[in-house]
């Protein structure tokens, strides 16, 4: 019996969005290192007013000036990217949690099951993000907790969908037969056999929706919906500099740029996840 | 008896696919089910495990050593499938999931039938790929790492591992050219030998499994229309189908129309 060599055969991957991840990688090295500079070296407290230093212009002390309460800017920024950032994953983590079940179930299940659960997808499809976010801050109160529900209840639709259509396919093949034939139970199969395979296709459609929804999540807090001031959030930063807009316009700019980055960021990474896990057919961005 | 199916039925929504088969397959026989593609036999084949598709319903009995396989509850049929009753299928390519290693298959299958040693999994796993002629050190390689004939062995190694009294071989050989399918044959007559389980061979070509099976089924259309022993049906065919089956793949320079030999009492 001649052996094989163990390592896998190597084939050389197109590069195609390999600059886009260096420079997303090196934009969030950056951005790991101002946060740094921001906890180690200014230590402001990003909600203490100081009246006598409002709108104050850049300075060592305030590398990006104050605002028109006198809170140290670049604090508020990277606090509130802390803020954006950690919502969107929460409100991306919650839709995972319950669309990949439901997806799986669906997919392997099919029939009845399969019919149902779709049924009840294509309800959930019917309302578009905006108007569920504004309809939810009306029936609970504005907040940042509700948006984040809102999210859920419109996002976790894909994520079941994409992960139905992969494990519909998937379950076809032989080995997933096989499995069954060999006594693996239906749960064990589920996550053992099939969960893994869903997992690149999971990842690329969450760094695509990682920037919408951090888009989402400023715009309803633009206009009021979403974090509540005193929050340092982007989008109630930039609602709050606002009337400031003549004097002071780095103020909106700030936070507009932040979000620019951070969601070209986003949609780079899943561009080249995209490439990377080659899926090409099943996420549409 | 190891394997009695009475008058099975198995229907969909609107249509009888499988109508009242009866088909018997003795202890250690091999026992070939021979029929055209779409004549239900693959079904036949799934519904004896309970993996018929959600949306078809299977009526009949199907007693397995005695019990009612139809009655089991699917706990029951899970540790039954696997460990008394096993399949292979004609895809080697796809028999393994393919993120998991070889010897994570066959790890899984005997941890799920309940054996609790690590050290004894190991090893019967390495054993039981050396029975089909593979190194045991394939156990630490992925799917994708391994030649198709080299799947093949090991998915039928797979099968064997808990030394079912029942294996169901779907189609095993169809997709094989006639050298690597009689190198399957050989290899299943052998561990049959071996471990005197019975083998339900599926087949469309009966040119596979003429010299391999004790007995023959022929289904057309959902019916079983004959049944006998290899010789009887193989030379006196009594059913037009039947006739024509084996019209439809002629031998050359033997002394009996089935490429037999002729039998000496």
């Amino acid at each position: 019996m001649k052996s094989l060599p163990l390592r896998a055969p190597f084939a050389p991957k197109k590069k195609k969005h390999g600059w886009q991840a260096s420079i997303a990688a090196l934009f969030a090295l950056l951005a790991v290192a101002a946060s740094a500079y921001a906890f180690l070296y200014l230590k402001h407290d990003p909600s203490l007013t100081d009246l006598r230093g409002r709108l104050l212009g850049a300075s060592a002390l305030h590398p990006l000036g104050t605002d028109h309460l006198g809170r140290d800017v670049l604090t508020r920024l990277l606090l509130g990217g802390v803020q954006t950032i950690g919502y969107s994953l929460l409100a991306l983590g919650a839709a995972l949690i319950i669309g990949i079940p439901f997806g799986l179930l669906a997919g392997y299940k099919r029939g009845w099951v399969d019919k149902l659960f779709m049924r009840i997808a294509d309800g959930f499809l019917a309302f578009p993000d905006t108007i569920v976010a504004i309809v939810l801050s009306g029936l609970l109160g504005a907040g940042i907790g509700n948006l984040v529900l809102a999210i859920v209840i419109v996002k976790w639709v894909s994520y079941a969908r994409l992960v139905r259509s992969t494990v519909l396919s998937e379950s076809q093949k032989d080995y997933i037969r096989i499995a069954r034939t060999n006594g693996l139970s239906d749960i064990r199969i589920m996550t053992k056999h099939l969960l893994p395979h869903i997992a690149g296709h999971v990842l690329v459609l969450v760094s695509l929706d990682l920037g919408k929804i951090i888009l989402l999540i400023s715009s309803l807090s633009y206009i009021g919906l979403g974090a509540q001031p005193p929050t340092p959030e982007w989008g109630t930063m930039l609602n709050d500099s606002r009337p400031y807009f003549q004097s002071r316009p780095e103020l909106m700019v700030y936070p507009g740029l932040a979000i620019v980055s951070v969601v070209l960021l986003a949609n780079m990474l899943g561009d080249y996840l995209r490439d990377r896990f080659d899926v090409k057919k099943e996420v549409q961005p | 008896m190891i394997l009695s199916i009475e008058e099975l039925s198995i229907a969909g929504r609107d249509r009888t696919i499988v109508d009242s088969v009866s088909l018997a397959v003795r202890e250690g026989e091999f026992m070939a089910l021979v029929g055209q593609s779409g004549s239900g036999k693959s079904l036949l084949s799934q519904a004896v495990g309970r993996l018929l598709p959600p949306n078809l319903h299977a009526s009949g009995r199907i007693l397995f050593e005695g019990s009612d396989l139809l009655e089991r509850g699917p706990r029951e049929m899970r540790a039954l499938r696997g460990s008394r009753i096993s399949y292979i299928f004609q895809d080697y390519q796809g028999a393994f999931t393919p993120f998991r290693s070889i010897g994570g298959h066959f790890d899984e299958y005997q941890k799920v039938h309940g054996e609790t040693s690590k050290f004894v999994r190991r090893a019967k796993a390495a054993e039981a790929l050396e029975s089909v002629g593979l190194d045991a050190a394939l156990l630490r390689r992925y799917p994708f790492q391994l030649s198709g004939g080299q799947l093949q062995r090991a998915a039928i190694a797979t099968a064997l591992l808990l030394s079912p009294r029942l294996l169901i071989a779907d189609e095993a050989t169809t997709a094989l050219d006639s050298v690597s399918a009689h190198r399957v044959l050989e290899l299943l007559a052998r561990k049959q030998a071996e471990t005197g389980c019975a083998i339900l061979f599926i087949t469309h070509d009966w040119r596979h499994v003429r010299r391999y099976a004790n007995r023959l089924s022929v289904m057309q259309e959902g019916r079983i229309v004959e049944s006998g022993g290899k010789h009887r049906i193989l030379d006196h065919p009594q059913h037009e189908y039947t006739r024509k089956l084996i019209e439809a793949a002629p031998v050359l320079g033997r002394s009996l129309k089935s490429g037999l030999e002729e039998e000496r009492p």
